[in-house]
């Protein structure tokens, strides 16, 4: 674990009104690797990943508590500029999140946020994301064809497309493949392990074998609480805790 | 088991479900009776001279056309007042104030407004508008139309972007876009039928109302498209003719009726037609 | 899989001017939005103030008593809003009792009998039906019902309540056609397809299982409504009612075509009457006179007031339908 650091969770609580979904989370993620976030159902694994690009703040009643570094950077801090924030922090949701747009204008919306590019250079951009999501082949003849007409895998990819294009620094994705079938999960996965080279990835999954399969460390919650962190590959071959082991191997959740 | 309690229920059975039948025959009688009587008198009546001529005094020939006009003149001014600001309030109610307080006493006063009586919207307008500008005007009138499209787009706005997924909205706002650009450009186009539909419903609304125009645009004889004169509309004439006792007015007011009619039916299986395929994606 | 070397150049900077640039325009749009949503409250507020300066005349010379005075009249400057009341009352209570029983048939019929494939086609004319213009209800009920019900219904009523008790008043020559009476059948014709659409509306929120779990009890299908689906919708279908009456109260131009406008208080349903919106339809144009403008507006204002009333519990009651639907999906 001798990686740089990107981000630093530390001692972060969340809470939605009275209910305390977080506590006290104390983790690292690294540069350029993929960190999986495992755990039963309302242990506050996507709750987690929703802190660091505070997409929660879109509701009321819900506020954290600690610190997040990016960087080094506090990125709970009030004087934080959420849409800086968010252009910095990519994320694909649970079900692909087309907009009602054309295939083109979705990859478009983002890089048109903060930059005024010339036409030449925002189809080469554009270009650019579709490739990088494995996408390209397939839709190049028709970017003018609306994102909701793609099939559910190909959408999906639109997505990471979409958040890829904007270059940001860290990339969030919350249990990706849900709802996609097996060859686009495939497909999906192998685009994860591409995006390493750049990227720094968190991966929110219910899937055990898929957290082995993709990522580098892995953190395994329960009830709100972070049980185990460490290398994935010791998470799932030796296990320090007794919760982390029977829920990989199933007994419980 | 006991087969005369079962009789005695089976019996009862029929007799509701036999009374629920003649309701509906009964009630879609009447609204049949309706349609039937507004095309057999309306029908004969609709010619050229309908739309080409205006209302003429008793016992001369000629249309409504300077009714008909001032119909449309009245709901588009209506139409392109209200529609902008309804769509930001429902948007207000739906997006920004969503969980606020203040939004839920709008939602309420909307509410209200939505079924609140039509010819109080009249005494409003004429109080604020015809007293203190010392006449009746269409502008009057649009004003009072307006007044009644506002909540009609207001409420199908809010209920239209309350059907987005939040999914939608917090992808936008992942990529870095500020909460107006996401409402412009995601949210709106993907309740854009919806809104479509909301206002074709406003317009159906306001086509065939009387009560508020009827001391604020008034009526006009002639052909007139001033806007700060007193403007003649088709559900007024339509009131002054059948109340008349002249037989050619009532010719003339069957034909405005269901020229009203047709257009409230058009207006409203459009909408629907528009509101069924949004719902199919 | 990636195609060719795509390295990643440094990420895009954001100048300071753009993120203030994109917070301004965040905050002009919500103010906006805001301004025009707080629209909605001023009309209303403007409604409550423009019906209270107007009438403040009739209120300050009549007072209270303006509401239990039956005498309207224009010479001597006298004026009382009882027999407008009394008919608007008597008008939309003839039209829920006819209207009400009527409109659930429909809705019982349409979701539970209709066959397949005319639920929809009917339930569609429905609810156009819902949408035409009252004029259209009143120039009817002016040239086609008046005069049907003149020659054929009510000389009959007449004849055969003639020497029965309270109905004989109530049913007493004669023979107008129009009147409060027919007023009261019109209202009932037009509110018909709105409260069979609400009612249908509501009944497809009683949950599928309910409805099984009882027929699978052996319940017949009058039962199954009865015991299962009317109160379980209960709230939703008195809200419903309560909304139809609302608007029933207020309507004005079914009414005015057929009521006769005449101010006063008959025992006979078949007799002439007025009702507050009829006659501010009838008389506000052609009133003269300070006080007898201001009269009509307090007509408008008790309108306003009841209507409020019955349009605030409805939305109560609909209301709670919507927390506790919204509770069991959650």
């Amino acid at each position: 674990m001798s990686d740089t650091v990107k981000v630093a969770i530390n001692k972060l609580s969340f809470f939605y009104g009275q209910f305390q979904a977080l506590k006290k989370i104390t983790l690292p993620l690294y540069r350029n690797k993929v960190t999986a976030f495992i755990g039963p159902s309302g242990c506050g694994k996507s709750t987690l990943l929703r802190v660091l690009n505070r997409i929660y703040e879109l509701y009321p009643r819900q506020h954290a508590e600690g610190e997040v570094l990016l960087d080094g950077v506090n990125i709970l801090l009030p004087s934080q500029d959420l849409n800086i924030l968010r252009a910095k922090v990519g994320m694909v949701f649970q079900k692909p999140t087309p907009f009602p747009m054309t295939i083109f204008d979705n990859i478009a919306f983002g890089l048109q946020l903060y930059e005024k590019l010339p036409r030449s250079e925002l189809e080469a951009r554009v270009e650019t994301a579709l490739r990088r999501a494995a996408l390209w082949d397939e839709v190049k003849d028709k970017l003018n064809a609306s994102g909701t007409s793609l099939s559910g895998g190909q959408q999906q990819r639109l997505c990471i497309a979409r958040s890829v294009a904007t270059k940001p620094e860290l990339i969030l994705l919350d249990e990706p493949c849900s709802a996609l079938d097996p060859i686009s999960t495939a497909k999906i996965e192998e685009l994860i392990y591409e995006l390493t080279n750049d990227y720094t990835i968190v991966i929110v999954t219910h899937n055990m074998q898929q957290a082995s399969r993709v990522s580098d460390h892995t953190a395994f919650m329960y009830l709100g609480e972070l049980v185990e962190f460490g290398l994935t590959e010791q998470i799932f071959t030796t296990p320090g805790n007794k919760r982390t082991e029977d829920y990989i191997t199933g007994r419980f959740g | 088991m006991n087969t005369g309690i079962y009789a005695r229920r089976r019996f009862i059975n029929r007799i509701f479900l036999g009374l629920s039948v003649a309701a509906t025959a009964f009630g879609l009688g009447w609204l049949a009776l309706i349609l039937g009587v507004l095309v057999y008198q309306g029908f004969s009546g609709l010619d050229l001279a309908l739309f080409m001529e205006s209302t003429p005094p008793p016992g001369l020939t000629g249309g409504l056309l300077n009714a008909i006009v001032g119909s449309l003149f009245m709901s588009i001014v209506a139409v392109a007042v209200g529609t902008p600001i309804g769509i930001l309030a429902g948007t207000y109610l739906a997006e920004y104030g969503r969980y606020t307080r203040l939004a839920f006493v709008l939602r309420f006063v909307n509410d209200i407004l939505l079924s609140a009586p039509s010819i109080v919207i009249g005494l409003f307008i004429y109080e604020v508008m015809v007293v203190s500008i010392g006449h009746f005007s269409a502008w009057a009138g649009a004003t009072a139309l307006s007044v009644i499209v506002i909540p009609v787009v207001v409420r199908t706005t809010e209920g239209m972007l309350l059907l987005i997924p939040n999914t939608l909205r917090e992808a936008a706002a992942a990529l870095g876009a500020p909460r107006a650009h996401v409402i412009r450009t995601v949210t709106w186009r993907a309740a854009q039928t919806g809104m479509v539909t909301g206002v074709l419903l406003a317009v159906a609304r306001i086509s065939g109302e009387t009560a508020p125009l009827l001391f604020t645009a008034l009526n006009n004889q002639f052909f007139s498209v001033d806007p700060n004169q007193p403007m003649a509309s088709l559900p007024v004439v339509i009131f002054q003719m059948a109340m008349s006792p002249y037989d050619d007015w009532h010719r003339l007011a069957w034909s405005g009726a269901l020229l009203i009619t047709m257009t409230v039916l058009v207006l409203s299986i459009i909408a629907r037609t528009l509101e069924s395929r949004s719902e199919q994606k | 899989m990636v195609a060719g070397p795509l390295s990643l150049d440094a990420p895009p900077q954001f100048s300071s001017a753009i993120i203030r640039r994109a917070h301004r325009r965040d905050w002009m749009f919500h103010r906006v939005t805001q301004a025009s949503a707080l629209a909605v409250l001023a009309i209303f507020l403007g409604i409550m103030w423009s019906l209270l300066s107007g009438a403040w005349p009739a209120m300050a010379a009549f007072g209270f008593g303006f509401l239990w005075t039956e005498s309207w009249n224009p010479v001597r400057e006298v004026f009382g809003a009882a027999a407008p009341i009394y008919g608007t009352l008597v008008t939309s209570a003839i039209a829920m009792a006819i209207a009400v029983p009527v409109g659930i048939g429909i809705a019982i019929f349409l979701t539970e009998l209709c066959p397949r494939q005319l639920r929809r086609p009917i339930g569609v004319a429905v609810e156009l039906l819902a949408g035409i213009p009252s004029i259209i209800y009143g120039i009817w009920g002016l040239f086609i019902l008046a005069p049907f019900l003149q020659q054929n219904v009510q000389p009959w009523a007449i004849d055969a309540f003639a020497g029965i008790p309270v109905l004989e008043d109530l049913f007493a020559g004669p023979p107008y056609g129009i009147g409060i009476f027919t007023a009261g059948l019109i209202l009932a014709i037009m509110t018909l397809p709105f409260i069979c659409a609400i009612t249908r509306d509501v009944f497809e929120t009683v949950p599928p299982v309910l409805k099984e779990a009882a027929y699978g009890l052996g319940a017949t299908t009058w039962e199954v409504l009865w015991k299962v689906v009317l109160p379980y919708a209960r709230g939703g279908v008195v809200g419903g009612i309560m909304l139809a009456l609302g608007r029933t109260l207020g309507e004005t131009m079914a009414v005015t075509f057929v009521i006769g406008n005449a101010h006063r208080i008959s025992e006979s349903l078949f007799a002439p009457g007025t009702t507050i919106s009829a006659a501010i339809a009838n008389e506000f144009t052609e009133a003269l006179g300070d006080l007898y403008v201001s009269s009509l507006i307090e007509l408008g204002l008790i309108l306003f007031f009841v209507t409020f009333c019955v349009l605030a519990a409805a939305q109560y009651m609909l209301y709670r339908l919507e927390q506790r639907a919204g509770g069991a999906r959650a």
